[in-house]
């Protein structure tokens, strides 16, 4: 006999009607089947190109073993896509930091100045940096030079968000210790603000060079010079073993100067 | 070491129907008129929120006064705007209860910060201060006994020894004025009676008119020439430091004194 007492069968909760659930992960399915063909047919990806799997593999043969004896012709290339990354990170980094203390809404002198900065920075970030790189290379000429330039904006886009926003989140004593001495604007900053976010503002600059680095070899396809360029001429002339070879020595070069860059963040948060 | 440009006669501090009402509509002070004369050493009692930090950050600048004035050295507040409000301030030093020191900073840099109203910006910014400001620097934290500790760093200062470094950078401005806003608040007994030696020594040797907050009833009556009593934010008792009993006590904090406000519960008052 089953006994019902304020909706509890037997001294136990009835279980609710999964009916909804499924119901609603049903259409979800539906739904995310429907925008996968939508997309498919949209740029022409149809059943037989996944299945065709024999360019594949022949893609994959020519591109194995690497050419491991290409390597010397690949050595100035890289250093030339680290360098164009160091100068972006630096030129950037040093750009960045008055205008995070700018936009950073408790620090900043003036109502004005923070709404400027503020925009400035949402337009630097919303354009993506292939964007600057075309731009600057109209101006400058491609080369590594506007790839540095574009990398540069792409790194005040980056780190002066990041910094603004440690910037408002300090100690405002410290600032008010300061003003009391009779400090100005500039002098209670640089005594107050700026060391409270410089080792954040530090690794915030360490992790852009990070990006940039990868940003860098990108760059190079599009004329930027650098490792980026060598990589598209072999693809272009089907010379898929040295491909191979140019992405295991990116890696292995992204990869250590990622690890070196956050061992040293680590110290310093 | 003497106070910077200060014309006998009148008085060192001069509340003038002072009132503050803060944005949100909160009473700090409550037209309150008070003369204090050069040298004195006064100490300021009562509950919390009763205006004591008010009445002190009213003396700088550092909240706005809406109603009367004060007149620091003859020289208004409430008519002191940008660069004559730096001026005001350099010559009134400022001991806060969390000390406020940059903690990565060298004890002889925060010190410096005392004399940021009167070195050139561009000196600060690229550390060339000049040496009679060095000089300076370390006279006062020998004043407090910390001379051999300039070079540490200020975050690796016991409590005390960071109240005293304030206390160093509030002289290095070489004020007319010091004000203390609870100096010993987050000290231990043995350290806050350092601190107030401190504070009256260089009151009686330097002859700086100093006005401190205090919540210990027994410390005041023991370092008070004067003690000044505030209850929602106007004056209720102005006598004699040595002569305060505990019915005064009463009068001020609106009870009877109890354990919690004598630094050392067995001292009776």
């Amino acid at each position: 006999m089953n006994s019902i007492v304020n909706g509890m069968v037997n001294g136990r909760p009835v279980p609710p009607s999964r009916v909804r659930g499924r119901v609603l992960a049903a259409v979800a399915l539906l739904l995310l089947a429907g925008l996968t063909a939508w997309s498919a047919a949209g740029i022409g990806v149809t059943l037989e190109v996944f299945l065709n799997a024999s360019r594949i593999g022949r893609l994959v043969e020519e591109s194995f073993p690497p050419a491991w004896n290409f390597w010397p012709r690949l050595v100035k290339p890289l250093l030339e896509t680290v360098q164009i990354a160091i100068l972006g990170t630096l030129f950037g980094g040093i750009a960045a930091l008055p205008l995070a203390v700018l936009a950073a809404r408790t620090v900043s002198p003036s109502r004005p100045l923070y709404w400027l900065s503020r925009n400035v920075m949402n337009v630097l970030r919303t354009m993506p940096d292939l964007f600057w790189a075309m731009l600057f290379a109209s101006a400058v000429g491609f080369g590594p030079f506007a790839g540095s330039l574009a990398l540069t904006v792409f790194t005040v886009a980056v780190v002066s968000k990041l910094t603004s926003e440690s910037a408002e989140s300090i100690d405002l004593k410290l600032t008010e210790a300061v003003r009391a001495s009779g400090g100005n604007w500039l002098e209670t900053v640089w005594f107050s603000v700026l060391p409270q976010v410089l080792p954040q503002y530090v690794s915030y600059v360490l992790y852009a060079f990070e990006l940039n680095v990868r940003a860098s070899t990108v760059l190079g396809l599009v004329g930027a010079g650098g490792i980026g360029m060598v990589l598209n001429t072999q693809r272009t002339t089907f010379q898929y073993a040295r491909v191979t070879m140019i992405v295991l020595f990116i890696f292995a070069v992204v990869l250590a100067i990622e690890q070196l860059s956050a061992a040293a963040r680590r110290r310093l948060v | 070491m003497t106070a910077e440009g200060s014309p006998a006669g009148s008085p060192a501090i001069r509340f003038d129907g002072t009132s503050v009402v803060y944005p949100n509509g909160v009473k700090g002070l409550d037209a309150v008129d008070l003369e204090v004369p050069r040298g004195e050493l006064v100490v300021v009692v009562g509950l919390s929120g009763a205006g004591k930090s008010t009445l002190l950050r009213a003396v700088n600048g550092l909240v706005r006064i809406t109603g009367g004035d004060v007149v620091v050295d003859g020289r208004s507040v409430r008519a002191s705007h940008g660069a004559g409000l730096r001026d005001l301030r350099a010559s009134v030093g400022m001991i806060f209860q969390d000390y406020r020191l940059v903690r990565r900073l060298s004890v002889l840099q925060n010190v410096l910060v005392g004399r940021v109203a009167r070195v050139p910006t561009w000196r600060q910014l690229a550390g060339l201060w000049p040496k009679e400001d060095v000089a300076l620097a370390l006279d006062s934290l020998d004043r407090v006994g910390l001379a051999d500790r300039a070079y540490v760093k200020a975050g690796q200062l016991s409590g005390g020894q960071q109240q005293r470094v304030g206390i160093a950078r509030a002289l290095a401005q070489k004020p007319a004025v010091i004000l203390a806003d609870e100096p010993v608040a987050s000290l231990d007994p043995v350290t806050s009676r350092q601190v107030m030696d401190d504070l009256q020594r260089i009151n009686r040797d330097l002859g700086i008119t100093t006005l401190v907050n205090l919540h210990f009833l027994d410390l005041a009556k023991e370092y008070a020439e004067r003690i000044i009593g505030l209850s929602q934010g106007r004056v209720v008792f102005d006598g004699a430091g040595a002569g305060v009993t505990a019915d005064d006590f009463a009068e001020i904090y609106g009870r009877h004194p109890t354990a919690e406000d004598v630094l050392e519960a067995q001292v009776a008052l």
